[in-house]
């Protein structure tokens, strides 16, 4: 391998769980300190400004070239990725229900993350929009079909992710933005799931917006970017100050925005990890498959993220395998993160067909750039044995249940 | 010797945190657990209150997390709002709508805490189940356990435990059972936990301050209540109408809707007929009652004098308990005349401090 390898803070589990967030940088805890030297405020024309504003303005062109925009100008940073989907949702919407009232109708798939689906749901109700949701097949891919038969010339806005955070399911985004141009749709994709996993270039994607995050890149929470393309119409959701070009109001957060900058410095590396990721990934699968009998690969045969894993585990609950791998010092999900330690089944893997029972017995693996294969056979060994357990409790409850009638 | 390991159910209120911190000081390995029962979103009427449980249970969660972060133990939600769905609500809202008066924590702890969650202990590989309840899980004799009350006879909490099978005793631990509220308190001051101030939970969690009425209205089609007539015991004379059988319970006086000289109390609620019938006080008096779906945790003879309990708050009065025909139903018959013994509640029957059991009241 020619890349310098990635260093992180430390974890006393065995982390899999990169698509909820990944560990900071050691290159990033080391400038820490510098950037909170440049404590002034970006905006402020003293001598105190002027540090923090060339920070904000070195690391926007840095990160624009890490994501392949035609210009530092087409970002605009947020509070992280959840408010980029919001930013780019609402704020586009405005825009166009100002200029073109005829376009009433909304695009979205059923596997988006809860910051466009509950978004564009918001939208349609106030808005009194018509919000179509594009299924997808148990594989995970996108129903392209029913995509190109929604999309029409009322088609105000698409937002379908570049990749999924549950199954890594990877959409064609080039062909699905080629489309909705055809029609005058304005596209707008959430990437969260891909910087960092897989080549990004919002240029040759064509999308009009994308949305990203930086801790899920091993920088600091508290910050995201919105890409939007030259030319492209958006409302401001945060009032105030001119920041952003009067498109984001708030005084910047010059430390988290240097932390993400500081990560493109890896840019070239991440096609080296790609690969990395995928043989790692492959072989924990193998693994697995060789040594646990009744688990399905979710998704398998789709194109999928390098790093990601979802696996149905027949015959064991999902939150009792993930308290236990937890326990025993594994880090893993049984689905996003996101709701308050809540696990709920996935509502993705119920839209790809799955029952409620499946769904419960769901175990989602995000690997990183740092995960070892001996943390995947220590991993292996310990789900092994889990399962073993669990399923051993299972039958028993049944034969017992049996007996009983 | 590893230590053995407990997982202990946390609400986030002061007897079960306490309960988790003595088990931490009696060298057990803890694990803290709390139940997500029911989601609160839901609820439109949901104020939240500083320093006030049962309500909005998310900051229950929250209190239950600040105590196992305190005591240094890991801490995990248990998603149960299917089973509790299943077993209590929907238990609770046919009750009401069948014209009884329903106990939904017994069927929690049937179901939930020592089902559910004793599922959990073992595939968490626990060694016990532990909980904050006022009561004591002995060995009795020989290897057979039972409940016995708590010392303090006001928090006691047996009652609501009559359901639980003696083959499970052995595992649960019971560590505030032997203590006085007062005291539980005191330990949670003196332990410095986070909740030691908040007040008591009472009443049933996911109803909270707003009253059993409007969680039904909430969460009932409007076509399911059955109204019907006010008729007066046993004259048969209509005095009015009303909007729902959901809305009596036995030996109710007050929002009857109605005037009258004397008092009236509801004696009688015919979910056939949809009639409420109201009469006089010493109505409400009977001296037996049958129970059915009982469960017994010690045997007793028909010549045998138990305390029986009609309703929690009863002090409980000698009766004998009488098998029917009936497989799984008895015949209880009292010394002295009760007061509004009420279907859907249980009778609860002790001898001395030892819990033998119960059934549902028809």
């Amino acid at each position: 391998m020619t890349h310098q390898p990635l260093t992180v803070c430390g974890s006393k589990n065995i982390y899999l769980d990169h698509n909820a967030t990944t560990p900071v940088s050691k290159s990033v805890i080391e400038n820490v300190p510098n950037w909170l030297e440049a404590w002034g405020n970006p905006s402020s024309i003293h001598w105190n400004g002027r540090q923090p504003k060339a920070i904000l303005r070195e690391s926007r062109k840095k990160i624009s070239a890490l994501l392949k925009a035609s210009s530092p100008l087409e970002l605009i940073f947020t509070s992280g990725g959840s408010e980029a989907n919001n930013l780019a949702l609402w704020g586009s919407v405005l825009k166009i229900q100002s200029f073109f009232p005829e376009r009433t109708e909304l695009i979205t798939s059923v596997v988006e993350h809860p910051s466009v689906l509950k978004t564009m749901e918001a939208i349609a109700k106030y808005k009194n929009m018509t919000l179509h949701k594009i299924s997808v097949n148990q594989n995970g891919e996108i129903d392209l079909d029913d995509y190109f038969g929604k999309l029409n010339e009322k088609t105000a806005l698409v937002s379908i992710m570049s990749a999924n955070n549950e199954t890594g399911s990877l959409f064609p985004i080039k062909k699905m933005v080629r489309k909705a141009h055809e029609v005058g749709a304005i596209f707008h994709t959430d990437a969260v799931q891909a910087l960092g996993k897989i080549a990004v270039d919002v240029k040759t994607w064509g999308v009009d917006m994308a949305s990203f995050s930086a801790h899920k890149f091993y920088a600091l929470k508290g910050c995201g970017v919105l890409y939007v393309k030259q030319g492209t119409a958006l409302e401001s959701q945060i009032f105030g100050g001119g920041q952003e070009r009067g498109r984001r109001a708030g005084t910047e957060n010059i430390l988290a925005i240097a932390a993400f900058a500081k990560m493109s410095d890896c840019q070239e590396d991440i096609a080296n990890y790609t690969m990395q990721m995928a043989e790692l990934r492959d072989f924990m699968e193998t693994q697995i498959l060789n040594v646990i009998p009744d688990i399905e690969v979710v998704g398998g045969q789709g194109k999928r993220l390098p790093n990601t894993s979802s696996l149905i585990i027949k015959n064991v609950n999902g939150e009792s395998l993930l308290i236990n791998l937890d326990m025993q010092g594994v880090s893993v999900s049984t689905g996003a993160a996101c709701s308050a330690g809540n696990p709920e089944p996935s509502p993705v893997l119920i839209a790809m067909g799955y029952s409620r029972q499946q769904a419960q017995s769901s175990l989602r693996l995000s690997i990183g750039w740092t995960t070892t294969k001996e943390e995947i056979l220590k991993f292996v060994n310990i789900l092994k044995e889990v399962v073993i357990h669990l399923r051993n409790l299972e039958a028993e409850e049944k034969s017992w249940k049996n007996q009983e009638s | 010797m590893e230590k053995p390991r407990v997982l202990v159910a946390m609400s986030g209120g002061v007897d079960s945190s306490v309960a988790a911190a003595l088990l931490v000081e009696q060298g057990y390995e803890v694990i803290g657990c709390t139940m997500q029962v029911w989601d609160y979103s839901k609820d439109s009427s949901c104020e939240i209150v500083e320093g006030n449980g049962t309500c909005c249970s998310s900051i229950d969660v929250d209190d239950a997390r600040a105590v196992a972060d305190h005591l240094g133990i890991p801490f995990y939600v248990i998603n149960c709002e299917e089973p509790f769905e299943h077993f209590v609500i929907k238990d609770f809202i046919n009750s009401y709508l069948e014209g009884r008066t329903p106990i939904p924590c017994v069927h929690c702890n049937t179901f939930l805490k020592f089902d559910h969650l004793l599922k959990k202990m073992k595939e968490l590989r626990c060694d016990y189940l532990a909980t904050g309840h006022y009561a004591e899980s002995q060995e009795i004799s020989d290897s057979r356990w039972g409940l016995i009350t708590s010392e303090d006879s006001w928090k006691d909490q047996t009652y609501f435990l009559f359901t639980l099978q003696t083959e499970i005793l052995p595992k649960l631990i019971f560590p505030v059972g032997k203590m006085e509220k007062p005291k539980v308190r005191q330990l949670a001051e003196e332990m410095g936990l986070p909740v030691a101030k908040k007040r008591d939970s009472t009443g049933i969690c996911f109803i909270g301050n707003k009253g059993y009425k409007n969680f039904l209205e909430e969460n009932v089609p409007k076509e399911k209540f059955k109204p019907g007539l006010l008729k007066r015991w046993d004259s048969g004379e209509t005095l009015g109408e009303h909007s729902g059988i959901h809305n009596f319970t036995y030996g109710q006086r007050k929002g009857l809707g109605i005037s009258s000289e004397k008092p009236l109390y509801v004696v009688k609620v015919d979910p056939m007929t949809c009639e409420v019938w109201l009469g006089e006080e010493e109505e409400l008096y009977s001296t037996e009652l049958e129970v059915d779906n009982v469960n017994w945790l010690d045997e007793f003879n028909d010549d045998e004098k138990l305390r029986v309990k009609v309703r929690f708050a009863h002090q409980g009065a000698q009766a004998n308990i009488l098998k029917t025909e009936i497989e799984g139903r008895y015949k209880i018959v009292f010394d002295e005349k009760q007061r509004a013994i009420t279907p859907g509640q249980a009778a609860v029957v002790y001898r001395d401090r030892q819990l033998i059991g119960g059934g549902w009241i028809l």
